[in-house]
């Protein structure tokens, strides 16, 4: 595709713009937008919370967003940026786990008198923060100095330093304290009755632990903003998405109309289900979540596609026979989806072939199979790019994700779970949108028309904004009658402002300044990077900091949180955040990645590990389905990624 | 001479413990030379013959005890302060275990032998190594936990093949039989859940949450099985996250609580999640019965305030130090503890009234 044909050539020149050198072609906002590491970690981050928000109750609840919020914010979150950031400049750091912990601890003890009372000897908080921060950033530079001075490994370098941290924790912590575990930080509390100061920990406790209780905050007129601000902000959405797309030459209104009002009944048919717990309510969901797919994949046609061509309502011939092909399979599930019996458990287990529900089970799981692969062989044909590979890879993942919606349905506890025969469809639903999402920003690609972007994209900006607006004053506010409906309490905690500043912080350090770059290039290539002038241990050194300063971020809002820090707080927790990362986009091998994915790659971790009680599933299987999820999320990521660079 | 002094204490000690070991072992480990002609009648003699011979080596043995001791018994205090035993655990080095190390040094102080802690940090497949190691440097009696038996229990046969006194401590009352060992110390884990099932029964509780820390650990599922035999009303089991990351235990147990509203009492199959069920108990406003298992500063002081109605205590101290003076007698004058049967060091239940007790003990790290 990264050939210029004469085709394109061409059509370039009717659409009245010539480029020379290719390189310097004008891309478009999708394009642009497909290309960056962080795209399929963000899509899949959507599709599991409307997985998760479709078949639980309390996952969808402000309280269950609470939990999601905190878990990815700290530790995870945090640490996962700043690890993405030097996995990004080539190297990882196994210590960053024990080092939050261990900071924590150093926190606490320089804090604490060290005979066991507070009164005395300890310091004062801000000394404390202070010295420990030195500490933190001295371990950052240990770390960054050995890797270049041995020229070992980073991996073999920090996995000493992990062990020095772990045995350093648990051995100060017996020698000093007499405990495994170091505390109690509001202890200060008890010291400013008696002594008349807190050391600054009123203050600083609310910086690093402050609490925002949504049951105290009550907003009678926050449905209304919720609700308009959501439709306006759709409504701005659509409408910038769609002049986009005009600009490129895509225009044709009705296609794209449909296109918008299929997905708006996928949608309205996701909350049908979410909204029910009894047969009938799902059955409708499902035919809306169907009707809706359809019509967005015709009105899709008729928007991507050119007419004049040999095509019915868009599609052209090939395409069009497995496109009905896939229809009649996923019909055919539909039909047997229907015809299971929700409320009958036990003869749904799975692979139970000897009862007429188990059979049915499987036979749906393979119409729905059947279904996909036919879909998107259909679509591919219709992009004209011969790409078995990747259909066949999406095909698989289709049915493996059928798989184990049965799988945990036959598991599951709640009626509710069990009745999520139609997650199966929800999530087909979700591929193949995903799938045409890559197929129309990866089709043949023409009539551009240069700098025409800037209207459309602050639509959509401002549609963003407007949803944005929508899910906070959901979040954030409570309504007397919710309250009277004596909903759980809901805590949102200052910790995630602090996990959003610091990845935007480091977002914008990553992509718009010096050091960003130079984090690049030391990560693609060490040597080239110094011979063209970037100073290469240094920048290594400062990302070593960087992490650590993380650590030493994350140590203080575990102490602020738990009051008492454990010696083995955070040992073996780097690998989660190496996971996030690469989740998130960022290459295991430097010189590619993201920051902000890896912020959404803690997300999706949350919502995983989350997900699972919050649906009652049997948690025995929970870490067979968060491998699922992450494997999952990776490879969707690399598909759209190699898709996005071949198309260049 | 020196060399081969040496050599004849390690070898009397080798017939020694076969001595003691099952007969199978017998077999096994005396098939050497001519010595064992000398103590396959008496053990004794042989001793004191090989500790005569080593004069030197006194000289590095300063028990305080070894000068007020009759002859006699100087000779089996120095023969102890050559015993090496292994306690291989499954330890994480987390708050229960480093009362259980505690336990062991203190035992091995005071009755003057060599200790090695080898913690597994909740790997079998370290465990096994260890196991392997403290066989091949010629243990005197391995103490070990069991927390994945089947990968466990090979292994400790082998010790017991080659004549070494095992015993199992914390995890592994239903195999200890299996293996040979001498004999399980430590809290019958079913009898632990049992009790506490009965205590949430008289707090009135309908619906508990048993939240586990870790996924795969028999003691721990035993501790809610046994919670499930006796609890009249419902028992829901759940893994909800890993000690090292409590925020997201906190959270885990947020969910299965807000997923089941009938919840109403919580016990925590550890101290520390204990605290994060305390935690996230608060986090949601929600009024739950809380019962941990094991002891901190910390939950003790929850106890105190009444914000935790109870917590399981199995004494983990005797753990480590049972073991160790039971290995010893073992090595030293052939006792076996026991009779076949289990030692149990709890359950003890550590309430409001009696909080106050346990942890002036606690905060000297004993309890």
């Amino acid at each position: 595709m990264s050939s210029t044909t004469t085709e394109e050539v061409t059509d370039r020149v009717a659409g009245g713009v010539v480029d020379a050198d290719e390189r310097l072609a004008y891309r478009g906002v999708f394009q642009r937008l497909l290309v960056q590491p962080e795209i399929g970690a963000f899509i899949a981050a959507i599709a599991i919370w409307v997985f998760f928000w479709a078949v639980s109750v309390p996952f969808g609840k402000a309280s269950g967003a609470s939990s999601i919020l905190d878990v990815a914010a700290s530790p995870l979150g945090i640490m996962a940026v700043a690890v993405a950031m030097l996995m990004i400049g080539g190297e990882f750091d196994l210590s960053s786990g024990a080092a939050t912990g261990a900071l924590g601890i150093v926190l606490v003890l320089l804090v604490r008198d060290v005979t066991g009372e507070l009164a005395g000897a300890g310091f004062n908080l801000y000394v404390a923060l202070f010295l420990s921060l030195l500490v933190a950033l001295g371990i950052g530079w240990f770390n960054g100095a050995m890797v270049n001075r041995t020229s070992l490994p980073s991996f073999i370098v920090t996995l000493g330093t992990f062990f020095i941290l772990r045995g350093a924790k648990l051995g100060f912590s017996k020698l000093i304290v007499e405990q495994i575990q170091v505390g109690k930080l509001d202890d200060l509390e008890i010291f400013a009755e008696e002594n008349g100061t807190d050391r600054g920990y009123g203050f600083l406790s609310k910086v690093f632990a402050g609490e925002w209780n949504r049951n105290t905050h009550i907003w009678e007129g926050r449905d209304n903003v919720y609700i308009i601000a959501a439709i306006v902000g759709f409504a701005l959405l659509v409408l910038g998405v769609y002049e986009l797309n005009h600009r490129r030459g895509k225009g044709n209104p009705i296609g794209f109309g449909l296109f918008a009002g299929g997905i708006g009944l996928l949608i309205f048919g996701v909350l049908t289900l979410h909204n029910t717990d009894d047969v009938s309510g799902n059955r409708l969901g499902a035919i809306l979540m169907f009707a809706g797919m359809l019509v967005g994949l015709v009105g899709w046609s008729l928007a991507r596609f050119d007419r004049n061509e040999n095509r019915t309502f868009g599609i052209p011939a090939n395409a069009s026979q497995a496109m009905v092909a896939g229809l009649i399979a996923l019909g055919l599930a539909v039909f047997w989806a229907l015809r299971l019996d929700p409320d009958n458990a036990e003869n749904i287990s799975w692979l139970a072939l000897v009862t007429e529900q188990g059979a049915r089970a499987i036979l749906f799981m393979v119409f729905v199979s059947a279904a996909a692969v036919f879909m998107l062989i259909s679509v591919n044909r219709a992009r004209r790019v011969s790409d078995i590979g990747g259909s066949a890879l999406l095909a698989i993942t289709g049915a493996a994700t059928i798989a184990m919606a049965f799988f945990i349905r036959s598991e599951s506890g709640t009626h509710k779970f069990r009745t999520g025969a139609f997650s199966a469809l929800l999530i087909i639903g979700g591929l193949i949108i995903v799938w045409s999402l890559t197929s129309m920003l990866f089709g043949k690609r023409n009539k551009v028309v240069a700098g025409a972007d800037r209207f459309g994209l602050t639509l959509v900006g401002l549609g963003v904004l407007g949803l944005l607006v929508s899910i906070a004053a959901r979040l954030l506010w409570v309504t007397q009658a919710e309250l009277d409906a004596e909903i759980p309490r809901t805590i949102f905690s200052v910790r995630i402002l602090w996990f959003v500043a610091f990845t935007a912080v480091i977002t914008w350090v990553l992509r718009r300044t010096k050091f960003g770059s130079w984090t690049f290039a030391v990560g693609g290539n060490k040597d080239a990077s110094r011979q063209v002038g970037v100073p290469a241990g240094r920048t290594k050194i400062q990302l070593f900091m960087l992490v650590s300063f993380a650590a030493w971020l994350v140590g203080i809002l575990l102490a602020f949180r738990l009051n008492t820090i454990q010696a083995s707080t955070g040992d073996g927790e780097e690998f989660e955040y190496i996971i996030a990362a690469v989740v998130g986009g960022t290459a295991l091998t430097g010189g590619y990645g993201s920051t902000f994915g890896a912020a959404i790659g803690a997300f999706i971790m949350a919502m995983a590990v989350q997900g699972i009680p919050s649906a009652r599933w049997n948690s025995d299987w929970r870490f067979l389905f968060v491998g699922t999820i992450l494997l999952l999320a990776v490879i969707a990521n690399n598909y759209i990624r190699e898709k996005a660079e071949a198309s260049r | 001479m020196k060399k081969f002094s040496w050599l004849a204490i390690l070898l009397a000690f080798t017939l020694v413990a076969a001595a003691c070991g099952s007969d199978a072992a017998d077999d096994a480990a005396g098939s050497d030379d001519a010595a064992e002609s000398d103590s396959g009648s008496d053990d004794a003699p042989a001793e004191e013959e090989a500790m005569e011979d080593d004069d030197a080596m006194e000289e590095e043995d300063d028990a305080p005890a070894e000068e007020e001791a009759p002859a006699e018994e100087e000779v089996d205090l120095n023969q102890g302060s050559d015993l090496t035993f292994h306690m291989i655990t499954h330890s994480d080095d987390g708050p229960f275990w480093s009362v259980v190390k505690r336990g062991m040094d203190a035992a091995c102080a005071d009755v003057g032998v060599n200790c090695v802690w080898m913690p597994g940090n909740n790997d079998p497949g370290q465990m096994v190594s260890d196991i392997e190691t403290a066989i091949g440097e010629g243990s005197a009696g391995i103490a070990a936990s069991l927390p994945s038996p089947d990968q466990l229990i090979g292994p400790l046969q082998g010790a017991v093949g080659e004549g070494i006194p095992v015993y199992t401590l914390n995890s592994g009352l239903n195999d200890y039989q299996t293996i040979g060992a001498t004999t399980h110390i430590g809290q019958s884990e079913d009898v632990a859940g049992q009790g506490a099932g009965n205590r949430f029964n008289d707090l009135g509780a309908t619906t508990v949450l048993c939240a586990r820390q870790e996924q795969s650990n028999v003691g721990l599922e035993e501790r809610c099985g046994g919670l499930a035999d006796t609890f009249s009303g419902t028992v829901i089991d759940e893994f909800v996250g890993l000690d090292a990351d409590q925020t997201e235990q906190i959270n885990g147990i947020k969910a299965v609580l807000e997923a089941n509203p009938d919840i109403d009492a919580l016990l925590g199959v550890g101290p520390v999640i204990a605290m994060s069920g305390l935690a996230a108990a608060q986090d949601l406003g929600r009024d739950l019965i809380i019962g941990g298992f094991d002891m901190t500063p910390e939950l003790l002081d929850a106890i105190e305030a009444g914000d935790i109605a109870f917590t399981v205590d199995q004494q983990q101290y005797l753990q480590g130090y049972l073991p160790i003076v039971l290995m010893y007698l073992e090595a030293t004058n052939a006792n076996q503890a026991g009779g076949g049967q289990p030692v149990l060091t709890g359950p003890g239940f550590v309430t409001p009234e009696n909080a106050g007790a346990v942890k002036a003990l606690s905060a000297e790290g004993t309890r």
